[in-house]
């Protein structure tokens, strides 16, 4: 278990979502100036072959229901990185009545990046202690999210407006 | 100023005192028009070159009962801006859509029915454009009270605990679970 851990967290690809301001930061992590490859981190284009989501700032409802989707289609284990104020608490945002304030009410967030935004510097060391997280077996988002299934679901319901709310539809 | 003058001149031939005009600064004039004069003032200021609908904005006047919309107005060719300016009842709010002159009227019509719950007949696409599932009243009137909305939609954070202590993340234990 502790060598699949091990392996697990050094090969992530990354999905980046990319909302808000925040991603202006990523081709400087992700280009030679930063190089996140060092860390056998790749940009992935598409949900089903990532395991990292990174949420690059604020969501609007409308937003947050792509969001809700892409997510669920990821396989299994993934990990969720809120980057910049806005996903923790709305940031600037706080009192705008189209975006949602707390990103964990509704997909769990293994980790989370405060600033406005966060520079490169933060995002590369959010991905070495997720790494970490990982090889401890401490990012486990994904569990709760099966788990508390019910929980997220209503949340989401409810910014969604409707009475059950499903990501994936029949 | 020659440019400005010479339009708002012939505009007040055409259409009367009915037309209120005013240069405001260089380049941008402004018309006002009570609104059965609305549209065929937009057909003849595009039939004297202004083409370009730049934008169509909304002045909540909740004092006075009413919405002012403002349709920009640019001409390439004489570089002028004009603000043609109609108002209209806040409780009814009813105009009819300018599709048939500006063709892009329809989107800017689309989003001023979300924002504002203005209504625009002859419109046929006027389905939500940003606010997919609001259950509120339009957000951009006055009267709409965004941080209650907020507070009760989304919850806000109680800035004044120190989050950063919390020994696990706040949505566990709301399930029941361990
Ligand atoms: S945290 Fe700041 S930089 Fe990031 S999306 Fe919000 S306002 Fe923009």
């Amino acid at each position: 278990m502790g060598l699949f851990r091990w392996s697990q967290s050094r090969s992530l690809w990354m999905m980046h979502f990319c909302t808000g301001c925040g991603a202006v930061e990523m081709p400087p992590t992700m280009t030679s100036r930063y190089d996140m490859e060092r860390f056998g981190i790749i940009p992935m284009a598409t949900p089903r072959q990532a395991d990292i989501l990174l949420i690059t700032g604020y969501l609007t409802v409308k937003t947050l229901k792509r969001v809700v989707r892409s997510y669920e289609q990821m396989a299994d284990p993934k990990y969720v990185i809120g980057f910049g104020s806005c996903t923790i608490n709305g940031g600037m945002y706080w009192d705008s009545y189209n975006t949602v304030k707390q990103l964990d009410l509704y997909i769990p967030v293994d980790l989370y990046i405060a600033g406005c935004m966060p520079r490169p510097d933060s995002i590369i060391d959010a991905f070495v202690k997720l790494r970490e997280m990982i090889a401890k077996g401490e990012a486990n988002g994904w569990k709760r999210y099966r788990e508390n299934l019910e929980w997220y679901r209503t949340n989401q319901a409810k910014v969604f407006n409707v009475e059950k709310w499903s990501a994936i539809e029949p | 100023m020659n440019g400005e003058m010479e339009i708002l001149e012939k505009v007040k031939k055409a259409f009367g005192e009915k037309a209120e005009t005013a240069p405001k600064w260089e380049r941008q004039s402004e018309i006002k028009v009570p609104l059965e004069l609305l549209h065929p003032l937009l057909g003849y200021l595009r039939a004297q070159g202004f083409g370009h609908l730049a934008m169509i904005s909304c002045v909540d006047w909740i004092e006075e009962g009413e919405f002012e919309l403002v349709y920009h107005l640019w001409s390439y060719e004489k570089r002028l801006h004009l603000l043609v300016k109609t108002r209209i009842d806040r409780e009814n709010p009813t105009v009819e859509t300018i599709i048939p002159i500006f063709r892009i009227a329809e989107t800017y019509e689309r989003e001023l029915h979300e924002m504002f719950g203005i209504d625009f007949p002859g419109n046929p696409n006027l389905t939500p454009l940003f606010l997919e599932d609001w259950d509120g009243s339009p957000p951009m009137r006055r009267d709409f009270d965004t941080r209650k909305y907020v507070e009760e939609k989304y919850g806000m954070i109680d800035l004044t605990k120190e989050l950063w202590k919390r020994e696990e993340p706040v949505l566990e234990g709301e399930n029941g679970e361990d």
